[in-house]
Order: C-alpha cells, then structure tokens, then sequence
C-alpha cells in the first residue's frame, strides 16, 4: 500500500531532484563568470519543495497549521526576549525543540518559514533561501536525533553538547556556505579556507546560544507540548501514519 | 544579477537607484549614499584578498602586491552587490506580503496559511514578550547585571510565552474549523485582476529576458579582469542588441512609476 502511494504522491519530489537540479546545473554550466550567484539560490529553493509539498499533501488540519505557525512565530519573536543579550540568537533551539515535539517534517518547516518571517523584518535577499534551509536542517536534525535517542530531554549535558557541535559543524558552515557564493565573485579554493575559519566564532557563540536554550527550556517545553498534544490531541496524523 | 561587464553593471546600478528613489523620494538618498560609501570601502579592500593581477600599483607587508585588476574587479563586484541589495530593498517595498500570499496561496495553500498566521503572531508575540518582562521587573524579577540571570530570565519569559501562545492558538485553530476552514478554495482579501495591460508587459518581459540571456551566452558581456583584463568590446553587434535589451527590461519599473506620477499630476491639476 506504501508503494503505490509513492509513486503517485512524489512526482514532484522526483521532478525537481532528476529535471530541474539538473537543468539548472547544465545552464549555469554555460552561463558566464557568474553562474555560482544564482545557481546556488535556485538549488537551495528546490532543496526545500519536497518538505513544502509533502505538508500539502497531508492536507493538514487546522490545529496542525497553527501550531505550526504558533512555533514559527516563537522562534521568530524570542530574539526580542534576549535583547539585552545581543547575538544570542535562540532560533534555532526552539526549532529544534518544536522538530523534538512534532516531527521532522514540522520541523523543517518550523525552521523554514521562521526563517522567511524573520527576514521581512530584518529585509529579503538572497541570502533567505539558505537561511531557511539552513534553519529548516536544524529542525529536521533535531527531530531526528530525538527519534534515534541522541537527544535526550533527561540528559540536558549531552543534548546541549551535541547541539552545540551540530551548529559548529553543519548550519553554521551552511551559513557561511551563503557568503562563498554570494559574497565572492569567484569561488577561489585557496580561500575557502578563510572564510570558513572566519565563520567560526560567530557560529561558536551561535552554537553556545542554541546549546543553553536546549539545556534550560528543552525539558520544560517538551514537557509543555507533550501536554498540549495530549490534552488536544494534535499532530496525530504524523505520527499514526508512521506507526502503520 | 551575473553580468561582470562594466556597461551593464552601470545600466544595473543605475536603474536600480532611479527606481528607488521614484519609491522612496528623498528619503532614499541617505541610504543609498551610505550603501555606495559601503560599496567603495568593499572595493578598495578586494585588492587585499586577491593579489593576481598584472599592473601593480603598490606592494605591502613585504612584497605583496595591490593590483590594478583586482582593484577594478572589486570596484565591479562591489557594485554588482550594491545593485542586487537595492533592487531587493525595492522589491520588499513593492511585493508585500499580502501580495506574496495572493500567489502563492492557490499553489501551497496550507503552508501559506501557516506563513500569514506565523507574520500576524510575530509583532502579537513581541509585544506580549515585553508585557512579560515588564510584569517580571515590577515583582522585582527583572534583569540584573549578571549574564546567567539575564539568560535564565528570558528563557522564562519564553517558557510562558510558549503556555499562553498555544491556548490562544488551540482557539483560533477551532474557530477556524468550526468556520469551515479547508471546506473550500481559499480567497484572497485583496484581489488583482490579470488584463491586457499586465500580459502585454509580461510578454515583453519575457522576450527582453530572452534576449538579454541569449546575447549573455554568446557573449555579450564577457569580462575577465583578474589575473588579465578583458572587457568585450562595445562596438560589437551581440553586445549592442545585449545590452539595448537589457536597458529597457531595468528600465519597465522606472518607466511605470513615472508615468503614474504624470497621470497624477495631470488629472490632479485639472481639479
């Protein structure tokens, strides 16, 4: 029964990784000096159309789009709680929590569409779409680690560790990704280097920022949304689908 | 957005700042002014990452050299970036979000159902995370000088924004239901209808696109400055019809505007 659903339900999916990734490579390919600026962008938009489409299909409820919205906007808001400390930048723990909570699917699009948001506030650029992927990874890996026990809401020293170093190592270099393509007019082997050492203590302090938010609010909000799910019984379609 | 060639990134830029300033007026001209000193300060310091070159002009820090090339390819690259953040600054001013959710909301209609909620809770959130903090100083829990207690003091406030945040979305999402969300197609509060006017300018768009791509390919506007200068030159004719295309596709919205602004003035003065 899962088969046939497959087929037909994830053309899109199938689409854009085997024609327009494709496509969009080969005419980069013969496009001029400038072929990474907007190669790179279309890439990463495409990266995120299956999760977007796989939430469409599910036809969600109206329950699961506002918690869904109600995650994206805390996410999005909590930089104002921590204005006296600048750049601790909570975003990316509370995704990660809502990706523990909900799902890997809500989670990516917890750290997507927070990431989308946050920018009609801080101005759109090219830089949004790997933004939101990057966020969106971060929401994906932490729903991920929770379902194979990584992250552990009883074992707050080794969640926050591991948070820290999944920040360090892959959505910050992500980010910094973002520069080498857009920021350089070519990409120059002998200065990626640079640039990613560069990107280093700012994704530090982003990784310190992500670990405390994980180590103090991780077991008080699982524990906030596990009672909410309960007490509304939300989100439940992910999961009985999974389980059958 | 990929043209290096000098003329078009001249036609980019200025373009580029003649619509903003028909968005804006004067009120632009502080930040582009500020943008450009940004630009300049990104192009003199090019030189200091790239060394390839062949005229130097000076050599620093034992021997390294600053040259000509690099410098002129900073200068070009700094503009091409100044270009694409102007046009993007323009573009937040003419696409809105609820123009951004007409489009997209018979596509994705519940991800962009999520998107509209989520842009209405964030400045809702804001201002409930201050009523929070405020209320927390006034029982003298506020924010003293120790950096642990101010990250222990926000993550509270977040924890309680987090309660109050889901019971109110527990009842917005049930009274969506019982309103009969997701019964039928979605509607839009603002409406735009597709005439003639609108598909006349997109067919134009697309053959000026075409047309500026094409002469790109073959071309038009190939440029190398490091590690030796080359510019295409201007006289020939793929760079002409290029960059002529490329021209009056930047210059659609200016044109536009300003012949909104006319219409304006005249149907005004004859009040």
């Amino acid at each position: 029964m899962q088969k046939k659903h497959v087929n037909k339900k994830n053309i899109i999916t199938i689409l854009v990784i085997f024609v327009l990734m494709p496509a969009t490579l080969v005419v980069s390919w013969y496009f001029g000096n400038r072929k990474y600026y907007l190669s790179s962008v279309l890439i990463m938009i495409y990266a995120m159309i299956p999760f977007f489409a796989g939430f469409e299909r599910r036809r969600p409820e109206a329950r699961d789009i506002v918690t869904l919205a109600v995650m994206s906007a805390i996410a999005a808001a909590s930089r104002v709680a921590f204005m006296p400390l600048p750049h601790f930048k909570p975003l990316v723990g509370i995704t990660m929590i809502s990706g523990m909570a909900f799902g890997p699917q809500a989670g990516f699009l917890t750290g997507a569409i927070s990431g989308l948001v946050s920018n009609f506030v801080f101005g759109q650029g090219p830089w949004t779409p790997w933004q939101m992927f990057a966020y969106g990874i971060a929401g994906f890996i932490g729903a991920w680690f929770f379902r194979i026990g990584i992250f552990n809401v009883n074992r707050r020293f080794r969640t926050a560790i591991i948070s820290f170093l999944v920040v360090l190592c892959i959505i910050g270099p992500i980010l910094d990704t973002c520069a080498v393509f857009t920021m350089a007019g070519e990409i120059d082997m002998k200065i990626l280097p640079t640039i990613y050492m560069s990107g280093v203590p700012v994704n530090a302090v982003h990784g310190i920022a992500t670990a405390l938010t994980l180590f103090f609010l991780g077991e008080p909000m699982m524990e906030k949304l596990d009672r909410i799910k309960v007490k509304y019984g939300m989100m439940d379609t992910e999961v009985k689908n999974e389980v059958r | 957005m990929f043209f290096i060639h000098p003329a078009f990134l001249v036609v980019s830029l200025g373009f580029a700042i003649t619509f903003h300033i028909t968005i804006k007026g004067s009120e632009s001209l502080k930040f582009l002014g500020g943008l450009l000193t940004f630009a300049c300060l990104l192009a003199v310091l090019n030189p200091l990452i790239n060394s390839r070159g062949e005229r130097i002009l000076f050599t620093y820090l034992g021997g390294r050299p600053y040259t000509m090339e690099a410098l002129l390819y900073g200068f070009a690259i700094s503009i091409m970036f100044v270009a694409v953040i102007i046009w993007f600054s323009t573009y937040n001013q003419i696409m809105t979000s609820d123009k951004f959710l007409y489009i997209f909301g018979r596509i994705a209609p519940s991800g962009s159902t999520v998107l509209t909620m989520t842009l209405r809770f964030v400045p809702n959130y804001r201002n409930k995370i201050i009523q929070l903090s405020n209320s927390r100083s006034a029982i003298g829990l506020g924010i003293s000088g120790k950096k642990k207690q101010k990250v222990e003091n926000a993550l509270m406030i977040i924890s309680s924004l987090i309660t109050w945040a889901f019971e109110g979305g527990i009842v917005t999402a049930d009274s969506m239901k019982s309103r009969g969300h997701g019964t039928g197609a979605r509607t839009s509060f603002a409406l735009y209808s597709f005439d003639v006017r609108d598909k006349t300018l997109l067919v134009l768009i697309i053959v000026l696109e075409i047309i500026t791509l094409t002469c790109g390919i073959m071309g038009a506007a190939e440029t190398e400055y490091t590690p030796k200068l080359y510019i295409q030159s201007m006289n020939s004719g793929c760079f002409v019809a290029g960059i002529t295309a490329y021209i009056l596709l930047l210059a659609i919205p200016t044109i536009l505007n300003l012949m909104e602004e006319i219409k304006w003035r005249i149907s005004r003065s004859r009040i």
